[in-house]
C-alpha cells in the first residue's frame, strides 16, 4: 500500500475539508458524551438506558461499514445484478437476529458472546474458545474498514495510503478512550444520519441534473446489460451460499450483539431491531442507485480495479463546479463516517471481551484492551492490499455464521447443548470455513465457478458446525449443565409488566 | 464535573440503572421455572411456541428468497422482461425484497408479543 495520488478528478482541498469536519464532529460528540458518562456501567453499556430510536440509529451507524457505503456500488459496477444480494443479505441478517436472538439475548444479561456462553454452559473452556473466535472475527472485520479508509484518503487527498487507516485508528481510540459506550452511542447515531444524508443529497442533485439535461437515467436500460459486467456471473450455488453466510453471519457479529445490551428489556430489543430493519432498507436503496449510475458514467473504474471508488467519484463526474465539489466532500465525509463508526463499534466490543478476559474488566483495562484491539488490525491492514470490500466482508460473515451463530442459536433454543458440543462445533466450523477462505486466498482470485464451493463455504460449513454441535452434545448428554432449564426460562419469559 | 465527590455521584446516578442490572425483573418467571412443575410446563410451552413462530417466519422468508435465484436459473427468459427499462430481476432484488423483510419482521414482533402476553396471563391466573 505505497501507491500515492492517482490523479483522479477530486480537488484535495475538498477531501481535507470533509475529513476534518467528520473527525471534529466525532470528537466533539465524544467529548460531550464524556460529560454524561459517569459510572462504569455508563462506560460499558450506557447503563442500558438508551431509547429504541437512538439505539436503532446507533446500530445502523455502526453496521453500515465500508462494504455497505463503498463496496456495494463498486460490486454492482463489476458484477451487475448479482451484487444486489449483498444488501439483501446484510438487511435480512437483522431479520434472523430479530427472530432468533434479539429478545432472549437481551434477557440473558450477557454483555458479550463469551459472557453468554459462560452463563449458559457454565464452562470456562467454552468462554475461552468463544473469546478467541470473537477477537479473530473482530480483527478480520476491522481490516476491510481500514482498507476502505486507505482508498478514500488516497483518492480524495492524494496522501499516501497509510494515512487513512492511521487516522481512523487514532480518532477511534481517542473517542473510545474518552467516552466509552455512552458517547459512542451518540456518535454512531449521528453517523447513521450523516451516512444517509451523504448518499441521499448527491443522488437528488445527480438525478435532477440528469433530468434537466434530458439524458435518460438508466441509459435507456443499457445500464443493466450484462456486457458491462467484468466478472463472471455468479452460480446458483454461489448465490445461495452467500445469502446463507450473510443471513446467519449477522447473528454473531460482536459489535452488533453488544448493542442489544443497551436496550432496557427484551421487548424494546425487538422494537429496536424493527426500526433498524427500516433504517437499513432505506439506506441500501442508495448505494444501489450509485452502482447503476456508475455503470453508465464511470464504467472505466471497473476495468482499472478501482470500482470501490464509484461512490466517491460519481458526483464530481456528473456535476461540475462548486456544487460538484461540495457533493464530493459530502460523500467523502459519509465514507469516513462509515469507517469510523464500524471500527469504533468493533473496537469497543472487542475491548470489552479482551479486558474482561485479561484485565479484570476495569476501566483502565478497557482502555488498554481498546489499544490492543485497534493496533493489531492496523498492522495487518498496512501489510496487506485491499481486495473488493464487499467480498472480503462476506468472508467474515461466513466465518461467524459457521462458529458463533450455531452457539447462539442452539444455546438459546435447545436445552440439550453441552460445553463439549459447543466447543467441538465451533472448532469444526472455524477449521472448515477458515480453511476454505485461506485456500481460496492462496489459490488466487483468477478462478472460474468451478471453485465456488471453496470460495463460498457457508452452505456446507454452517450445517457441518450445527451437526457437530448437536451430535457431540447428544453423545455427552451427561455434561448438560444443571442450570439449563432455569437459564432458558429466563431467556424466554417476558419481564414484569 | 468540577466537584470531586465520587461516592455521592455514584449514589445519585446509579440506582435507576442498577435496579435494572440486577435480575430483579424476572421474579415470576424464575420462581415458576424453579419451583413448580406446572411452571416448568408453562415455560416450556412458551419456548416451543416462540421457536415455532420464529422457524415459520424464517422458513417462509427463506423459501421466497431462495426461490428467486432458482426461478431465474430455471427460466432465464425472465431476465429479458423489463418494466420502465429496468429488468425484472433488478426490480425484485433491488426493491422488492425490502418490504418482504419488514413485513415478516412486523408479523413476528406482533405474534411474539402476543405469545408472551398469553404466558403472562396464564401465570397471573395461576
Amino acid at each position: 500500500m505505497t501507491e500515492t495520488g492517482t490523479g483522479l478528478d477530486v480537488d484535495p482541498a475538498v477531501g481535507y475539508a470533509a475529513l476534518v469536519v467528520v473527525i471534529l464532529s466525532t470528537v466533539l460528540i465524544g467529548v460531550y458524551g464524556l460529560r454524561v458518562s459517569r459510572t462504569t456501567d455508563d462506560f460499558y453499556v450506557a447503563s442500558r438506558t438508551v431509547r429504541p430510536w437512538w439505539n436503532a440509529s446507533a446500530i445502523g451507524g455502526e453496521y453500515l461499514s465500508a462494504a455497505s457505503f463503498l463496496g456495494i456500488a463498486g460490486l454492482i459496477l463489476v458484477s451487475g445484478v448479482d451484487a444486489l444480494w449483498f444488501p439483501i443479505g446484510y438487511t435480512a441478517g437483522y431479520l434472523m437476529l430479530l427472530l432468533f436472538v434479539a429478545a432472549p439475548l437481551r434477557r440473558s444479561g450477557a454483555y458479550t458472546v463469551p459472557d453468554f456462553a459462560q452463563s449458559r454452559l457454565d464452562s470456562l473452556l467454552v468462554r475461552r474458545v468463544t473469546s478467541v473466535l470473537v477477537i479473530v472475527v473482530g480483527w478480520l472485520y476491522i481490516v476491510p474498514q481500514l482498507h476502505g479508509a486507505a482508498l478514500t484518503v488516497r483518492i480524495t487527498t492524494g496522501l499516501p495510503s497509510w494515512v487513512g487507516p492511521v487516522a481512523v485508528v487514532v480518532v477511534v481510540y481517542l473517542s473510545v478512550l474518552t467516552g466509552g459506550m455512552r458517547s459512542i452511542t451518540f456518535v454512531q447515531a449521528f453517523q447513521y444520519w450523516l451516512k444517509l444524508t451523504a448518499l441521499a443529497v448527491p443522488v437528488v442533485f445527480i438525478l435532477l441534473r440528469l433530468g434537466a439535461d434530458g439524458s435518460p437515467v438508466t441509459g435507456g436500460g443499457s445500464a443493466f446489460t450484462t456486457e458491462l459486467d467484468t466478472s463472471a456471473d455468479a452460480s446458483l450455488y454461489g448465490t445461495i451460499s452467500l445469502v446463507i453466510a450473510l443471513l446467519f453471519g449477522t447473528l454473531g457479529l460482536p459489535h452488533v450483539l453488544v448493542r442489544f445490551y443497551t436496550n432496557p428489556d427484551g421487548a424494546s430489543a425487538r422494537r429496536t431491531t424493527l426500526i433498524v430493519l427500516g433504517l437499513l432498507s432505506v439506506f441500501y436503496l442508495l448505494p444501489t442507485v450509485y452502482g447503476i449510475l456508475g455503470r453508465i458514467h464511470t464504467p472505466e473504474l471497473a476495468a482499472s480495479g478501482m470500482s470501490d471508488a464509484t461512490v466517491l467519484l460519481l458526483p464530481g463526474r456528473i456535476i461540475d463546479g462548486t456544487t460538484g465539489d461540495l457533493l464530493s466532500a459530502l460523500v467523502t465525509a459519509g465514507a469516513f463516517a462509515a469507517f469510523l463508526s464500524t471500527t469504533s463499534g468493533l473496537v469497543v466490543s472487542l475491548a470489552g471481551v479482551i479486558s474482561q478476559e485479561f484485565f479484570h474488566g476495569s476501566v483502565t483495562g478497557f482502555r488498554r484492551a481498546a489499544l490492543l484491539s485497534a493496533l493489531v488490525p492496523l498492522g495487518f491492514a498496512l501489510l496487506t492490499d485491499s481486495t473488493a470490500l464487499a467480498g472480503s466482508v462476506g468472508s467474515v460473515f461466513a466465518f461467524t455464521a459457521s462458529t458463533i451463530c450455531p452457539l447462539l442459536l442452539l444455546g438459546i433454543w435447545w436445552r440439550g447443548l453441552t460445553d463439549a458440543g459447543a466447543v467441538a462445533g465451533m472448532l469444526t466450523g472455524a477449521v472448515l470455513c477458515g480453511g476454505a477462505i485461506t485456500a481460496t486466498a492462496v489459490l488466487g482470485p483468477g478462478r472460474g465457478n468451478g471453485l465456488d464451493w471453496l470460495a463460498q463455504p457457508a452452505l456446507w460449513s454452517v450445517p457441518a458446525a450445527f451437526a457437530t454441535m448437536v451430535l457431540v452434545s447428544r453423545a455427552t448428554a451427561r455434561r448438560r449443565p444443571a442450570s439449563a432449564s432455569r437459564v432458558l426460562a429466563r431467556l424466554h419469559t417476558p419481564e414484569q409488566r | 464535573m468540577d466537584q470531586p465527590q465520587p461516592p455521592h455521584r455514584v449514589r445519585v446516578t446509579a440506582p435507576r440503572s442498577a435496579a435494572r442490572a440486577t435480575g430483579a425483573s424476572f421474579p415470576v418467571a424464575r420462581e415458576m421455572a424453579e419451583q413448580s412443575e406446572v411452571g416448568e410446563l408453562f415455560v416450556a410451552s412458551l419456548i416451543r411456541s416462540q421457536l415455532r413462530l420464529a422457524v415459520v417466519v424464517a422458513g417462509g422468508f427463506l423459501v421466497i428468497l431462495i426461490s428467486i435465484p432458482v426461478l431465474l436459473a430455471v427460466f432465464p427468459d425472465i431476465n429479458g422482461v423489463r418494466i420502465a427499462t429496468v429488468p425484472v430481476p433488478w426490480l425484485l432484488l433491488g426493491l422488492g425484497i425490502y418490504p418482504l423483510v419488514i413485513g415478516s419482521a412486523v408479523l413476528y414482533v406482533r405474534s411474539a408479543t402476543r405469545n408472551e402476553r398469553r404466558f403472562q396471563d396464564l401465570v397471573d391466573d395461576d
